[in-house]
């Protein structure tokens, strides 16, 4: 079915605050997933991916400051989705870039990583360059480097696969965040990289894709919707004849 | 779109201590600046085309109506889905399932598939999916009894009294007026950059107008229906004199608390106006006109009906007030300090709402300062966080800027006495007795006065601890204080900022919020049921869709329609059966 790009986001923070999400990071999540959709970015699947693990995970313990310094900080976001506490350890980055010029930023064991990309663009936009890298730890390897340029609210994203995974390659479940405030980090491909399964995505190409978005409307799979529709539903008082009171009108207007 | 604008051009703006009360703001009336006016003016100006294009109704007036309008870049259409409605089905509340009339207004033209589409969707409001290129979707019930009085009078070959629609100013009202993307239309995003709708609400106010020329088509029809050789239209004095109702309830209140950016914008832009209408020095003209408006607004003021005792308190009260202020420019020479003088003299003598009807006048002396204002009143709404200001500047800002909310007392029942919810019936907004209903536990995060009170707490418990710390680091201890945080931080840089008030107290009464809103749709003829629903009257007095395109009234003449007065018809034309039954 479609949706507007409203629509999407509003049903998503209804649903998140019915998952139980705080208002500011239901906010977050919503904005993220419709951003991310609107841009082609799969914002919707990878809500859909990670939605079961979002229902069950403990949304008490908020990410844990493990290491900080002037200019770097580490986050263990303790193998919950970025689009929980995740803002704040990239709004730590932001604080330290601002004060020292360049900041790096490692979230560890945090799933829905591509979901970063989202709340990267409300960086961007802050007039902040900011390049995030992780890898996916499955056969092949996979690189995934996303890259926005200061003021733009898209990004440049490159993903590629390697040719052979190292031996001694761990699981990774982090990311990798560079921020920068006066010069900006763009993708740069080496021209003799042996890398595979390339694929780029420019700004112009999403920005056509958030064009199109608003004048044909945004696909979203139908089970999905029924099922945010029903976590939305967890905000709502259910009705009484007391309650029917509380809207402070009559039923019948006829005049 | 400009962005919320954080500084002041202007040194005499009122003080937000002043503007940002909720009394005050619920004292407000409709102005130049407000989007029915502005948008009627651009309609003018632009000689925008309003034509019937399809009007295929059945001798009971149901049935299909379009219309088409022509702006200069760009063609739309409203579409009118009339049907029969029980009375017992007749109801304004959003729960209602039925309505009289259905509409929604397209972009673009409408073919066959997607009339087809409309036709299948539109009636069903909410429980349908609308097209992306559908813009507004709405639906409106009838005012029964304005309704037969008039289709009997004109079908006898009459006009029907004009104290009928004094006594309630329109055949149709509206119970609720969609778009931003609602149940799968197009998003504002996309009327941004629409240079015919990229104020706030004007496409919405569009479909209400179109509304209003439907109900006057469909009344001369069925009139003629009834009476094929007999039936008069109804007179163009009275054509103009008929509004659009609009029936509303709690749902103003989460959009005035959830776009707080936009309200201090609408805000801002008003208190701009104001201020440059009272640098300017009075003089005999000004006086003179001002002098004139607001006997104007007084006779309007006693030409408006309503059955609810506070607001007939307040409306008397008004009106004594305004007649004093009438006598107050009689005896007082134009002078250049005059408008001052009076603003001084109605703060010791006059109602709040006298007091703003000053000020709505004094807007409405100066058009040409205007110019460009209206286009400032949107805005492009975000709310970032400041994660490197120091927490300690934090709670500066919160005494400096909030000071209003750290009254607000957690254990005392009367500031936590009401609760904000949803109701599982198609989401209704609801008020509910925190000790006597159930709920609580899911209520709106509305009241922001006690939720920077506790953020305020437990930043200063914070700053104990960590008296160096950035606001991040306060965000990582206390998350759950994020959104808080940045709409504290975002608000606190602009002019007005927050609505003051502590929405949970038992005195905090929600019909302030309705006006306040209402008032900047440019609602008139304010007409409570309850505490906390209301009826009003859009476009009462405004030009007609024909008048747009002609020639025989000045654009000025064509804009000057706020506070319309009953008109007078020749008694030969009044028919006799309504003369003497009208309220």
């Amino acid at each position: 079915m479609k949706v507007s790009f409203n629509e999407l986001q509003e049903l998503s923070r209804k649903a998140f605050s019915g998952i139980g999400f705080d208002d500011g990071d239901a906010n977050d999540a919503a904005d993220v997933v419709a951003w991310m959709e609107a841009h082609g970015l799969g914002g919707i699947a990878a809500l859909k991916k990670g939605l079961d693990f979002l229902l069950t995970e403990d949304k008490t313990q908020p990410p844990e400051l493990v290491y900080q310094d002037a200019d770097l900080c580490v986050v263990d976001a303790h193998h919950k989705t970025v689009l929980g506490h995740a803002s704040l350890a990239i709004e730590m980055g932001y604080a330290k870039c601002r004060a020292r010029g360049l900041s790096v930023t490692k979230i560890r064991h945090c799933h829905n990583r591509m979901l970063i990309v989202g709340y990267l663009s409300r960086i961007a936009r802050r007039d902040m360059s900011v390049t995030a890298f992780w890898r996916n730890s499955h056969e092949p390897l996979t690189e995934i480097l996303v890259s926005f340029k200061s003021g733009d609210a898209e990004p440049e994203i490159c993903m590629y696969s390697l040719p052979a995974t190292p031996d001694d390659t761990e699981p990774n479940d982090g990311i990798t965040l560079v921020m920068v405030n006066h010069v900006n980090l763009l993708p740069d491909l080496k021209p003799d990289a042996p890398l595979n399964d390339l694929l780029r995505q420019d700004r112009h190409a999403m920005a056509s894709w958030h064009e199109r978005s608003l004048v044909e409307g945004i696909d979203v799979d139908t089970d999905l919707w029924g099922r945010l529709k029903i976590l939305a539903t967890r905000m709502l008082v259910a009705a009484s004849d007391d309650s029917r009171q509380g809207a402070g009108a009559g039923t019948n207007d006829n005049d | 779109m400009f962005s919320a604008i954080s500084a002041s051009a202007l040194n005499n703006l009122r003080p937000a201590s002043e503007v940002m009360k909720l009394e005050r703001l619920g004292s407000m009336f409709a102005s130049r600046l407000s989007f029915v006016r502005s948008l009627m003016r651009k309609m003018i100006t632009e000689q925008w085309q309003i034509r019937n294009t399809v009007f295929d109704l059945d001798s009971a007036g149901h049935g299909l109506a379009v219309y088409r309008i022509t702006t200069p870049a760009n063609c739309y259409h409203c579409v009118i889905f009339s049907r029969d409605l029980a009375p017992e089905l007749r109801s304004d509340r959003v729960i209602a399932e039925a309505w009289d009339v259905t509409f929604a207004l397209v972009e673009g033209e409408v073919e066959d598939s997607l009339l087809e589409q409309m036709a299948a969707n539109v009636p069903l409001q909410e429980a349908g999916r609308q097209h992306p290129r559908v813009l507004v979707l709405s639906r409106a019930n009838k005012s029964l009894r304005n309704f037969s009085q008039f289709a009997a009078a004109l079908a006898a070959g009459q006009q029907p009294d004009p104290a009928w629609l004094t006594a309630v100013g329109y055949l149709y009202r509206t119970t609720a007026v969609y778009g931003n993307g609602k149940f799968g239309m197009a998003d504002f995003a996309r009327l941004e950059r629409n240079s015919d709708f990229n104020r706030p609400f004007a496409v919405q106010m569009l479909a209400v107008y179109v509304l209003r020329q439907f109900s006057i088509d469909q009344l001369n029809y069925l009139a003629k229906v009834k009476s094929p050789e007999q039936a008069v239209p109804l007179h163009p004095e009275l054509q103009r004199y008929l509004g659009v109702g609009n029936s509303t309830g709690l749902g103003m209140a989460p959009f005035l608390i959830n776009h707080p950016q936009l309200i201090q914008q609408w805000v801002y832009g008003r208190e701009r106006a104001l201020a440059s209408a009272r640098k300017e020095p009075a003089n005999a003209r000004t006086h003179s006109k001002l002098r004139e408006l607001m006997a104007r607004a007084l006779k309007h003021l006693q030409q408006t009906r309503t059955e609810d005792k506070d607001q007939t308190l307040r409306n008397q009260e008004t009106i004594g007030s305004v007649a004093e202020v009438v006598n107050w420019l009689d005896r007082t020479a134009a002078h250049p300090t005059l408008y001052e003088e009076l603003i001084s003299w109605a703060r010791e003598h006059c109602s709040l709402e006298a007091q703003e009807l000053i000020n709505t006048m004094l807007i409405e002396l100066y058009p040409e300062l205007l110019d460009g204002l209206e286009d400032e009143l949107g805005c492009r709404e975000s709310m970032e966080l400041q994660p490197d200001m120091k927490a300690r500047q934090l709670r500066d800002l919160i005494t400096d800027k909030f000071g209003w909310a750290l009254s607000y007392r957690e254990n005392c029942p009367e500031d936590n006495y009401w609760f904000w919810y949803r109701s599982a019936e198609k989401e209704e907004p609801r008020l509910g007795i925190r000790a006597n209903e159930s709920g609580a536990e899911k209520e709106a995060a509305l009241a922001i006065g006690p939720r920077i009170s506790r953020c305020h707490a437990k930043l200063e418990s914070f700053l104990e601890r960590s008296p160096s710390a950035m606001v991040v680091e306060f965000l990582m201890a206390h998350p759950e204080q994020k959104e808080c945080v940045r709409r504290i931080q975002t608000l606190g840089e602009t002019p007005y900022g927050e609505i003051r008030a502590n929405l949970w107290h038992r005195d905090m009464k929600p019909m302030h919020l309705l006006r306040t809103k209402l008032s900047f749709f440019g609602a008139s003829r304010f007409d409570p049921k309850s505490d906390r629903w209301v009826r009003i009257t859009l476009f009462q007095g405004a030009p007609l869709a024909f008048e747009l395109n002609s020639p025989q009234r000045s654009p000025e003449q064509l804009d000057d329609w706020g506070f319309p007065l009953e008109p007078h018809l020749d008694s030969g034309e009044i028919g006799e059966t309504s003369q003497g039954e009208a309220p």
